[in-house]
C-alpha cells in the first residue's frame, strides 16, 4: 500500500513536470506562452461557424448555425491534435528514458491532457463570448455535456494509445493518418444530429463511439431543442478495448526501444 | 547492490539481429568502482544503459538495490531545446528536490555563467559533461554510471569532478566505460572486459587491462 502511494506520490510529479517542460517547449515564455494552445481550435470553431452562417444562414434545424458548428469543432479539433501529437511521441522523447521514474504512459498522457486542457479553455472562451452575443445558449444540462465531454476526450485518448506505439512500429501508419482522419470526419457527428439523418445513416451512425459522445454533449448545449440519440456503452466499451489493446502495444515498444 | 542475471541484448540488423550482449552476470557491490573495458562495439554503453534502465534487456533481470544515477554519456538525459537552467528545474522535480539548490550547486560546479541561460543543444561535449555532472551529483544517487564523459573535461573539471566524486563521495559505488588505461587504472578497484558478448570480471585492474591490451 505505502508503495502504491509512494509511486502515485512520484507520478503525480513527473506528470506536472512534464506539462511544464511540454509548455514551455511547444511555446516559449514569449508572448502570450501557454496560451496558444487555444488559439487554434479557438480559430477553427470561429472561422468555420463564420462561413457556415453565411453559408446556411442563423439557424437550421431550430439551433444556431455558429453555436452548432463550434460544438462540434472544438471536440474534433482536440481529437485531431491529440492524435497528431501522439504519432512518434517514442522517439522524440527519448532523452526522458533516461530517467526510470519516467513511464511511457506519462508522456502519451501529458500531451492529451495538455491539448484537452486547450480544447476546455477555447471552448470556455469561445462559449462565454457567443452567449453575451446570443448566438450561443445557456448549456441546458452541464451534467449531461460533462458526460459526453469525458467520454469523447476517454476514446480519443484511448485512440492515442493505440496509435503512439504503432507510429513507432512502422512508417505506413504516419502516412496514412491525415486522409484517415478526413474520411472519419463525417462519422465524429460533427455536422450534424443523428436524428437529422436519413434511417441508414443512423443506423451507421450507432456504431461510432464518437458519436455518442457528441450528441450527449449536444444534449447537454441545446437541451429539448436537439433529440439526441445516444447510448453510453458504445463509448465506454470501445475505449475499455481500445486502452487495453494500447497498454499491450506500448509495454512491448518500451521493451525494444531504443534510445540514443 | 546491483544485480544483473544473464543479460542477453539483441538489436535488429537487416534481416536478422545483431547480438551485443549474450549472458552476462554482474554484481555491482555499494562503494565499488568498476571499470568497463572493451573495443568499439563491444557493449560497454548498451550495458549501462541496461543497468539504468534507459532500454531493456531482450531477456535476463537486473536487480538494483541502491539508487542508480541515469547513464552520464554524451547523448541523452537532456532536452536539447531548453536552456540549461529549464534542464535543472525539470530534473529537480521529477526527483523531487529543491530547485534552489540544486541551482546553486550547478551554477557553482558549471562554472557556465550566462551559457546556462542557452539552450543545451549548443553546449559543447564538455560543457554538457560540465552540466550533467553537476545535477547528477546535485541528486545524489548511490551509484553513478560514467559513459566516456569525464574525459571530456578540462584539467578543472577533472580537478572537481575528483573532489565531489572521488574524495567526498567516495563511498558510492561507480561504473566507469572508458578506453582510457590511465583512468581505469586510477579510479577502479575492479574491471570488466567485455568481449564478444560476454563479460569477463578481473579484481585486478591491472590483469584486465592486459587482457584489454591484446585484443
Amino acid at each position: 500500500m505505502d508503495k502504491l502511494a509512494a509511486g502515485w506520490r512520484i507520478q503525480r510529479r513527473v506528470i506536472s513536470a512534464l506539462m511544464i517542460r511540454e509548455l514551455v517547449t511547444r511555446f516559449g515564455r514569449e508572448n502570450i506562452g501557454f496560451l496558444w494552445i487555444m488559439v487554434e481550435p479557438l480559430l477553427f470553431a470561429v472561422l468555420v461557424g463564420i462561413v457556415w452562417r453565411f453559408m446556411k444562414g442563423p439557424e437550421e434545424h431550430g439551433v444556431s448555425v455558429v453555436a452548432f458548428v463550434a460544438s462540434g469543432y472544438i471536440p474534433l479539433t482536440l481529437f485531431r491534435n491529440a492524435v497528431g501529437r501522439s504519432v512518434r511521441v517514442f522517439s522524440v522523447n527519448g532523452s526522458l528514458m533516461y530517467h526510470r521514474q519516467i513511464k511511457v504512459l506519462d508522456f502519451i498522457f501529458v500531451r492529451f491532457l495538455i491539448e484537452m486542457i486547450g480544447a476546455m479553455m477555447a471552448y470556455l472562451f469561445i462559449g462565454t463570448l457567443l452567449i453575451l452575443l446570443n448566438e450561443f445558449p445557456v448549456p441546458a444540462d452541464l451534467g449531461a455535456f460533462f458526460t459526453g465531454w469525458f467520454l469523447y476526450c476517454l476514446f480519443s485518448f484511448s485512440l492515442c494509445l493505440v496509435l503512439a506505439p504503432l507510429s513507432e512500429m512502422s512508417d505506413v501508419l504516419e502516412k496514412f493518418m491525415p486522409v484517415t482522419i478526413y474520411i472519419m470526419i463525417p462519422f465524429s457527428g460533427t455536422f450534424a444530429m443523428v436524428s437529422w439523418l436519413t434511417p441508414e445513416a443512423q443506423n451507421a451512425m450507432y456504431y461510432s463511439p464518437f458519436v455518442h459522445a457528441m450528441e450527449l454533449m449536444r444534449q447537454g448545449i441545446f437541451g429539448s431543442r436537439v433529440d439526441a440519440h445516444y447510448d453510453v456503452a458504445v463509448p465506454l466499451a470501445a475505449s475499455l478495448v481500445s486502452a487495453l489493446i494500447g497498454l499491450g502495444l506500448c509495454r512491448r515498444i518500451r521493451r525494444h526501444l531504443v534510445v540514443e | 547492490m546491483i544485480s544483473c542475471e544473464r543479460l542477453t541484448k539483441s538489436y535488429p540488423m537487416g534481416s536478422g539481429r545483431k547480438q551485443v550482449l549474450r549472458g552476462v552476470d554482474l554484481q555491482i557491490e555499494p562503494g565499488e568502482h568498476v571499470g568497463f573495458l572493451g573495443r568499439n562495439g563491444a557493449g560497454k554503453t548498451t550495458l549501462i544503459k541496461l543497468i539504468g534502465g534507459v532500454e531493456m534487456p531482450t531477456s535476463g533481470r537486473i536487480h538494483r538495490h541502491m539508487s542508480v544515477s541515469w547513464p552520464l554519456g554524451f547523448g541523452g538525459g537532456f532536452q536539447g531545446s531548453l536552456t540549461g537552467y529549464d534542464n535543472a528545474r525539470f530534473i529537480a522535480r521529477i526527483y523531487g528536490h529543491e530547485y534552489k539548490e540544486i541551482r546553486d550547486f550547478v551554477e557553482d560546479f558549471t562554472e557556465l555563467g550566462p551559457q546556462l541561460k542557452m539552450p543545451v543543444k549548443t553546449y559543447s561535449s564538455g560543457m554538457r559533461a560540465r552540466l550533467a555532472f553537476a545535477l547528477s551529483l546535485a541528486i545524489e544517487f548511490d551509484c553513478y554510471l560514467i559513459d566516456e564523459i569525464i574525459m571530456v573535461g578540462d584539467a578543472n573539471f577533472h580537478k572537481k569532478c575528483h573532489h565531489e566524486l572521488f574524495e567526498k563521495r567516495r563511498d558510492r559505488a561507480l561504473v566507469l566505460a572508458s578506453h582510457s588505461p590511465e583512468t581505469i587504472r586510477e579510479f577502479c578497484d575492479r574491471a570488466v572486459v567485455l568481449n564478444q558478448g560476454q563479460a569477463k570480471i578481473y579484481a585486478d585492474v591491472n590483469e584486465g587491462l592486459e587482457v584489454y591490451a591484446g585484443l
